[in-house]
């Protein structure tokens, strides 16, 4: 088993330095991966295309998919930009609290979609309000990105590392509920208020013109009001079927999918739009990424490494709990943590396996991979597009600002929900 | 007919090492939209526009967001204006590549070139590569609808 071993390992390794060095995009070196782990698997006998296909968790792309329709429905309607234009307006010109006002918004939204689409949705309109009214937006975009990261790690829909782990575990979306959102809302907490100290300077100027922001007008904003009714109350529906998904004993890939389907019927849009709108590069990315992990686990490097896992098995529990949170974590600021937790998720199933109370690791796991990619400026997608849009305005974010407002947040976040963990671990 | 019989041959042209202000003087005083950037022997290795001069103005965040209804006063924003720094910048860092036609290019060619490229001005050059005038949407247009047939009377 050596020799498969360490193919499949040479082939993930060069996949995630390939990736995190920015030579090549990450799907198309997922799609490589993939094909050169199936196709070496077969040569070398320790992979097959079925086992391929049965590494693919179709309940993750399914959620990711429906959500993604119904998101893509909603961004035309103009109901994100409306939602900031009245926190504009509500804000009176006073920054700070325009700040509070999108920092919930944000939090809110990306509980419930995913983080990338709400920093896209509402960081352009963001820079719009602040350039109109004479302020730096760094401070609000830095913060939507992190409050954004943070606020998904609640639900089981907020951050696809959380729909992995869901799905391996047979987590319910109340169990996110019951479990990690305290948890994260006192990890929130303490990043806002960071957030708050550490642009208190920039967030005290005066804006140059108040009179302009009063002067938006929120209806104009919503393109189709119609359109943008029907999908919310679609939306909160499937909200609704979530809470109740395990006792209805459907998954949470149906109900996304029956939703994006009911909402399609009911608004009948333009689907090659809506097509153009879906996120493939993701989908394509995270169904790669089962195939090239489900290749190590054939080979047998899951075992091995539960194996040498076990040999610190007399480390105490909760102890073991509160290392992988700042592991996946320390792993997810510098790597995307979307491979990190595909990754950790067959090795955590093989500590059950040996006899190791898993339930707790896999709260550890979201919270690492949630919080963790709050560290860097390359650490999560939506820190990269507030970045890039910042670097059209006159307050580009750098990588030193950065790794003063971001690093803070992440090691506060890690911080409050180690020690809550800590704390609750008997319930978990 | 080619673009010849339509372009004008008196074409206002700048130096690459013409700075941004020069050039934004040149475009007020002729009242004009497009300027050439010529190398010594003349030849086109640019183009700078009114758009791209306004960007200084009212930089392109704007765009990101689908829709500017919503926004009636842009408050802070026209306070924006450009520094001296970024007006003493030559006109090569802020230029655009030049799409050019040739001097026996036909009127419906050039045309097709400007709506698939969104140009309303294209300049013209001639074998050796060299600028000999400058033509636009409307000469274009104007010089096809001539040759329409006349109603009768």
């Amino acid at each position: 088993m050596v020799v498969p071993a360490i193919l499949s390992i040479a082939i993930f390794f060069g996949s995630l330095i390939l990736i995190f060095s920015e030579k090549l995009n990450r799907s198309i070196t997922a799609i490589a991966g993939a094909a050169l782990m199936v196709g070496l698997g077969m040569i070398f006998g320790f992979y097959s295309e079925e086992a391929a296909l049965k590494a693919i968790d179709f309940n993750t792309l399914g959620l990711l998919f429906g959500m993604m329709i119904l998101v893509a429905m909603l961004e035309p309607t103009g109901f994100f930009q409306y939602l900031a234009v009245l926190a504009a307006r509500s804000s009176k010109g006073k920054p700070m609290r325009l700040f509070i006002l999108l920092g919930i918004i944000t939090t809110v939204l990306s509980m419930f979609l995913d983080n990338v689409t709400t920093v896209v949705l509402i960081a352009p309109v963001t820079i719009l309000i602040c350039e109109i009214m004479g302020i730096s937006a760094l401070p609000f975009l830095v913060s939507e990105a992190l409050l954004s990261n943070t606020g998904g790690v609640a639900t089981l829909i907020g951050d696809p590392p959380n729909v992995l782990i869901g799905s391996a575990a047979g987590l319910s979306f109340n169990d996110f509920l019951i479990y990690s959102l305290p948890i994260v809302l006192f990890s929130w907490a303490g990043a806002f208020l960071l957030l708050r100290t550490l642009f208190k300077k920039e967030l005290s100027k005066r804006p140059r013109s108040v009179k302009a922001i009063m002067r938006l007008n929120p209806s104009e904003t919503l393109n189709e009001p119609l359109i943008a009714r029907r999908i919310l109350i679609v939306l909160g529906g499937a909200i609704l079927f979530f809470f109740v998904h395990n006792t209805l004993h459907i998954s949470p890939s149906l109900v996304a999918l029956s939703a994006a389907a009911i909402a399609l019927v009911w608004v009948r849009p333009d689907i090659q739009e809506v097509l153009k709108r879906i996120e493939w590069s993701v989908l394509i990315f995270f169904g790669a990424l089962f195939v090239m992990v489900g290749g190590l686990e054939h080979a047998g490097v899951m075992e091995a490494i539960v194996g040498l896992l076990e040999r610190v098995s007399n480390v105490p529990p909760i102890l073991f709990g509160v290392g992988l949170i700042w592991i996946v974590a320390a792993l997810s600021a510098v790597v995307d943590n979307v491979p990190i937790t595909i990754a950790m998720i067959p090795v955590i199933k093989g500590l059950g396996e040996a006899g190791m109370d898993i339930t707790p690791l896999w709260w550890a796991l979201a919270f690492g991979a949630g919080f963790g990619g709050n560290g860097t400026i390359i650490g999560s997608t939506a820190n990269i597009i507030v970045t890039t849009l910042s670097e059209k305005t006159r307050h580009p974010i750098t990588s030193k600002i950065w790794n003063k407002r971001g690093l803070p947040v992440m090691l506060m976040t890690c911080a409050i929900a180690s020690i809550l963990y800590t704390i609750v671990y008997n319930w978990f | 007919m080619n673009v010849t019989s339509c372009m004008k041959r008196n074409v206002v042209s700048v130096h690459e090492k013409t700075t941004v202000q020069e050039a934004a003087v040149i475009l007020v005083k002729k009242h004009i939209g497009l300027l050439p950037v010529v190398d010594k022997d003349d030849k086109p290795i640019g183009v700078i526009g009114m758009s791209d001069m306004l960007t200084l103005e009212l930089p392109d965040f704007v765009t990101f967001v689908a829709d500017v209804d919503f926004v009636h006063d842009f408050g802070a924003v026209e306070d924006i204006h450009p520094s001296a720094r970024t007006l003493n910048k030559t006109v090569k860092t802020l230029m655009k590549p030049a799409i050019t036609v040739d001097e026996d290019c036909g009127l419906l060619r050039a045309y097709a070139l400007m709506l698939q490229h969104n140009l309303h001005d294209m300049p013209v050059v001639s074998k050796a590569e060299k600028l000999v005038g400058i033509t636009s949407r409307v000469d274009i247009g104007v010089a096809i609808l001539s040759t329409w047939p006349k109603a009768d009377k």
